[in-house]
């Protein structure tokens, strides 16, 4: 048993070091790769004729959007990962997206009224089919959150999570369409769908886009990897308590 | 087919046990009538405001009881130690899952016919064939939240703090079927064509098939101790 367990310690010891090295090798690319976004959503993109300025907040805002529902696809693989192998790598994995969500989904929607307020004098702009369906992911994260300080640890906290990761992922596409189509069904006073954009200001977005996905990834993994530490430190405070 | 056997004779004991003690059937039905007669002071009835949120009243009042029945779905299983033993009974954990949906849908719709029985007193809609359309929607939207519903109890079930907790996720996660359900209802009740309640329903019936199959699937992982 102590053996196994030392072997499972090592195992997770190395796991946590992977990431911890990946996240080394994609630290430097990220840092240049967010320049280069600053860059060229500050000087490269050209000025919005209307909106003036303010419009160059949406390269984060939007790349922030999208990466945020990216997440979720570690939430629902990491749920599945344990639910199957009952290692606690995937547990970790969840977790750490829904930790990664929850700050992109933050950033969204506080990035989002300060677009809104000089572009269209509101903070919020509540039928807006992606203001309300980046709020719900906030919402499915901060329950996801909630529902893991509720347990004690244990295998029964990591399924429980584990089955609400899964369900909470199934969600997002369903919410995207029901919001879509009351969007549809209610009047729209602004949209945004015809809205062509330049492509200096593509390219500005691409940028911004890849920055916020490696990001996102450096956070994950480091989040990963600290997880894994604090398991393995646990554990060894729980053997030496044992011994004594 | 045995399978459905199973299901229909699990569900029928928990709809047996229900109908045995009226208490919980009633308490819910008086909380229920009680939200209806907050609105109806909250809103002022008859003015052309109140009828616009109309529909969101009405699932107001049908969401919150039913959270009362689904929470306490495990809770007589929890307490008389008979987890364990359908548990160890030679039947599948998601026909298990699937007997509970049933019987809990069931118990919901009942409720949800009186209320919206009290509703149509209390606020006086239109009452036509077409308002009759809010039925089906009612039945669909309500095994939605069964699914999601009686799966979380089940997650819930040993935490202390489940009161809290299970309203948590259990909102969280049903807002599309809260909005597909009042979108409907707002259409059949205000509008004078209808054109997307079609596609209200379809929603409602993915997010039920969705979950339900889910449920079915994960319920194994969420009882294990």
């Amino acid at each position: 048993m102590l053996l196994s367990s030392k072997a499972l310690q090592i195992s997770r010891l190395r796991s946590a070091g992977r990431c911890l090295k990946i996240s080394g090798w994609v630290l430097v690319p990220t840092y240049l790769v967010m320049l280069a976004a600053i860059y060229a959503a500050f000087l490269y993109a050209p000025t919005e004729r209307v909106m003036g300025d303010v419009q160059r907040i949406f390269y984060f805002h939007v790349s922030a959007a999208i990466v945020s529902f990216a997440v979720f696809i570690g939430v629902f693989l990491g749920g599945i990962g344990y639910l199957v192998t009952r290692d606690r790598f995937w547990d970790s994995l969840a977790a750490s997206s829904v930790d990664v969500g929850l700050f992109l989904t933050a950033i969204v929607l506080t990035t989002g009224p300060i677009w809104s307020k000089p572009a269209w004098n509101v903070w919020l702009k509540w039928d807006d089919p992606r203001v309300l369906t980046e709020l719900i992911l906030l919402v499915i994260c901060v329950a996801y959150v909630i529902l893991r300080t509720a347990f004690p640890e244990g295998h029964r906290k990591y399924a429980v999570c584990a089955v609400f990761g899964i369900i909470g992922a199934l969600d997002v596409p369903i919410i995207y369409m029901s919001v879509h189509w009351w969007n549809t069904f209610h009047p729209v006073v602004i949209t945004m769908s015809e809205v062509k954009l330049d492509p200096m200001m593509q390219q500005a977005g691409l940028v911004a886009l890849s920055a916020f996905l490696l990001l996102a990834l450096v956070l994950l993994l480091q989040r990963v990897s600290i997880r894994l530490h604090d398991m393995i430190t646990k554990d060894i405070l729980k053997n030496l308590r044992e011994q004594e | 087919m045995r399978v459905l056997g199973q299901i229909w004779t699990m569900a029928a004991k928990d709809l047996t046990l229900t109908a045995r003690s009226t208490h919980s059937f009633l308490t819910t039905l008086f909380f229920a009538l009680l939200i209806l007669v907050i609105f109806n002071f909250a809103f002022q009835p008859g003015v052309e405001a109140t009828r616009l949120s109309l529909p969101g009243i009405l699932w107001v009042a049908l969401l919150f009881p039913g959270i009362i029945q689904l929470n306490n779905s495990f809770q007589r299983e929890q307490e008389q130690g008979t987890f364990q033993a359908i548990l160890l009974s030679p039947v599948d954990r998601g026909t298990f899952f699937l007997s509970k949906c049933l019987s809990n849908w069931i118990f919901l719709i009942c409720i949800d016919m009186f209320i919206l029985l009290a509703f149509t007193v209390l606020f006086n809609p239109r009452v036509t064939l077409r308002f009759l359309m809010v039925v089906p929607i009612i039945l669909v939207a309500s095994a939605g939240f069964t699914a999601v519903g009686t799966l979380f109890a089940a997650m819930v079930v040993s935490l202390r703090a489940r009161e809290v907790v299970f309203p948590v996720l259990f909102f969280s996660i049903i807002i599309p079927i809260i909005l597909a359900a009042v979108s409907a209802t707002q259409e059949i009740l205000l509008r004078e064509q209808l054109e997307y309640v079609g596609k209200w329903i379809q929603i409602l019936v993915a997010f039920d098939v969705i979950f339900l199959s889910a449920g079915f699937l994960v319920f194994e992982y969420v009882v294990v101790e």
